[in-house]
């Protein structure tokens, strides 16, 4: 089984007088879908960028399956805040540029992206420009050229953060049929408590000052999303309720009032 | 700061500013009927109707003014007939030639110079001094050197020409390119795409409205550098044209040349700004 594994990953940044990150291990198994959390400055993004090969980290290595990862590489797939879309492309060259990348046929990556464009429920909208499409189905399409690398991991930077709540509502069980479907492992970044909850399978909660992990949880909803429980029902569980509240202490624990 | 002194402070803010055009004075209401497009063409009536006026009335002598009727007269002579051995048509193909071909030319240096300014150290450093260097001086002072250098030939004034229009071009380009968001290059460079890769299929694509606006100035640049081209050994050319008029004193094709230069670079800038509008649709919507 693929891993990618963060190990005692320390991270400083220049001209900062305090490490960005201090020790901080984290495994992401190709099942997994782990979540971090934190409040601002903790370091998750910066965590992130490791896993994706955007930084360096100053002690502790990256790797996947033992190799370490020196750079970017389309076994780890990332998807930002901001889609970083290519507006001079249609949403299905979009979806279609890590094939094109790959020198793959024109009618073989039209075919792929436009299987693709229908796992994000937007099958009709291939043809259309980005700049036509509302904020969520920008970030779909980001996500489906995420995939369309066939990435080993998908590495998520507040993909939902950018968007209105009603369809960030929406995008969260998105995001779960994709990992379900993609088989990929997934790390993500959030802000959100309850997304968190809802995505997760580990969540782990990091601190600032300088970023560490000080919990970590398994909250379990995802899996009974993925075993077929509406999403609905999870969220009024009364047990939700509970891990919303222990997350919530979690993240603002030994926070000065 | 509490919420009574915010609002005494938006209050006296609003008092400063009455009365003033800035963003957050208040919107005031269209006076009816007025457009800057109507005032436009009422101050040039306005000219042309002095124009005719001082000319009709003798004010200037029509050696120093022609009136509009001669120049209009000379300008449906010229195309017909020609003056200096070609007519407007052929002047102005010279010329459109010529500063088309210095486009091309600057296109080919000056993309790939902004590139290199826009991502590598090494770029900026080797070619910035040297655009600062090029982009104030006058067509006029390096003429001479290109005709010592490379005689007098149609290559000399294609190259004046292109040496207005390379900084444009190669700076409009390089700021194209810094300004190309990271996240963009990571995302292209996480799915697996190579420097090369990303510098074209990301980088040159995102830059292409400001490549494409950089066009837009050397072409201005270029055209008003057309006379000082021409003043080394032409035989046709708008500017060859004007000058040979002034040397004889033929004001009213002097003014004619003068009035189709400026109606060619009229329509010279409408025709790119339509090409911008169909090559990068999405400027300014993101």
């Amino acid at each position: 089984m693929p891993h990618l594994v963060l190990d005692k990953i320390s991270i400083h940044y220049d001209g900062q007088p305090a490490p960005a990150v201090e020790r901080v291990s984290i495994a992401v198994d190709r099942s997994d879908f782990v979540v971090l959390v934190g409040r601002s400055g903790c370091g998750k993004t910066s965590l992130l960028n490791v896993a994706a090969g955007l930084v360096a980290p100053a002690r502790g290595t990256a790797s996947i399956d033992g190799r370490e990862i020196t750079g970017p590489g389309s076994d780890r797939a990332v998807v930002f805040q901001n889609d970083a879309l290519f507006p001079w492309l249609t949403a299905r060259e979009n979806v279609a540029f890590a094939l094109r990348l790959r020198g793959v046929a024109p009618s073989e990556r039209a075919r792929r992206a436009d299987r693709l464009l229908d796992l994000v429920k937007l099958g009709d909208a291939g043809d259309k420009r980005v700049w036509e499409l509302s904020g969520g189905m920008r970030q779909r399409v980001g996500l489906a050229r995420a995939l369309a690398a066939e990435p080993q991991f998908l590495l998520l930077d507040e993909p939902l953060g950018a968007l209105d709540a009603l369809t960030r509502e929406r995008m969260q069980t998105t995001l779960l049929d994709l990992w379900t479907a993609s088989q990929a492992g997934v790390l993500m970044v959030t802000h959100g408590i309850e997304e968190a909850l809802v995505l997760a399978t580990r969540i782990v909660v990091l601190a600032p000052g300088p970023g560490r992990v000080v919990r970590s949880f398994e909250p379990g909803f995802s899996r009974r999303y993925a075993a077929g429980e509406p999403i609905r029902a999870i969220k009024a569980d009364p047990a939700f309720a509970v891990a919303r509240g222990d997350l919530t202490d979690a993240i603002f624990e030994g926070e000065a009032a | 700061m509490t919420i009574s002194s915010y609002t005494e402070r938006a209050g006296s803010r609003t008092d400063e500013t009455d009365g003033l055009s800035v963003p957050w004075s208040r919107p005031r209401t269209k006076r009816a009927g007025v457009s800057a497009r109507m005032v436009s063409v009422a101050t040039i009536l306005a000219v042309l109707a002095l124009w005719t006026l001082s000319a009709r009335l003798q004010l200037v002598s029509p050696v120093f003014l022609p009136s509009p009727l001669a120049v209009w007269n000379k300008f449906v002579a010229v195309a017909q007939n020609g003056f200096v051995d070609a007519t407007l048509a052929q002047h102005a193909v010279a010329s459109l030639g010529r500063v088309f071909a210095a486009l091309a030319a600057a296109i080919l240096v000056g993309v790939p110079v902004g590139l290199a300014i826009g991502i590598s150290t090494i770029g900026r450093g080797i070619f910035d001094p040297l655009l600062e260097f090029l982009r104030p001086i006058p067509p006029l002072a390096y003429l001479p050197l290109v005709v010592i250098w490379f005689g007098i030939g149609e290559p000399s004034k294609i190259l004046v020409i292109a040496i207005a229009m390379l900084a444009p071009v190669a700076l409009s380009t390089a700021s194209g390119v810094r300004g190309v968001s990271q996240e963009r290059i990571n995302a292209a460079r996480s799915l697996g795409a190579t420097r090369a890769q990303v510098i074209r299929h990301v980088i040159l694509p995102s830059a292409l409205p400001s490549i494409l606006t950089g066009l837009r100035i050397a072409l201005g640049a270029g055209w008003s550098t057309l006379v000082a081209a021409e003043l080394v050994a032409a035989t046709r050319g708008l500017g060859f044209m004007i000058q040979s008029a002034a040397q004889f004193l033929v004001t009213d094709v002097v003014v004619m040349g003068i009035l189709v230069i400026a109606a060619i670079a009229f329509v010279l800038e409408f025709i790119i700004r339509r090409i911008e509008r169909l090559l990068v649709p999405w400027a300014g919507r993101e």
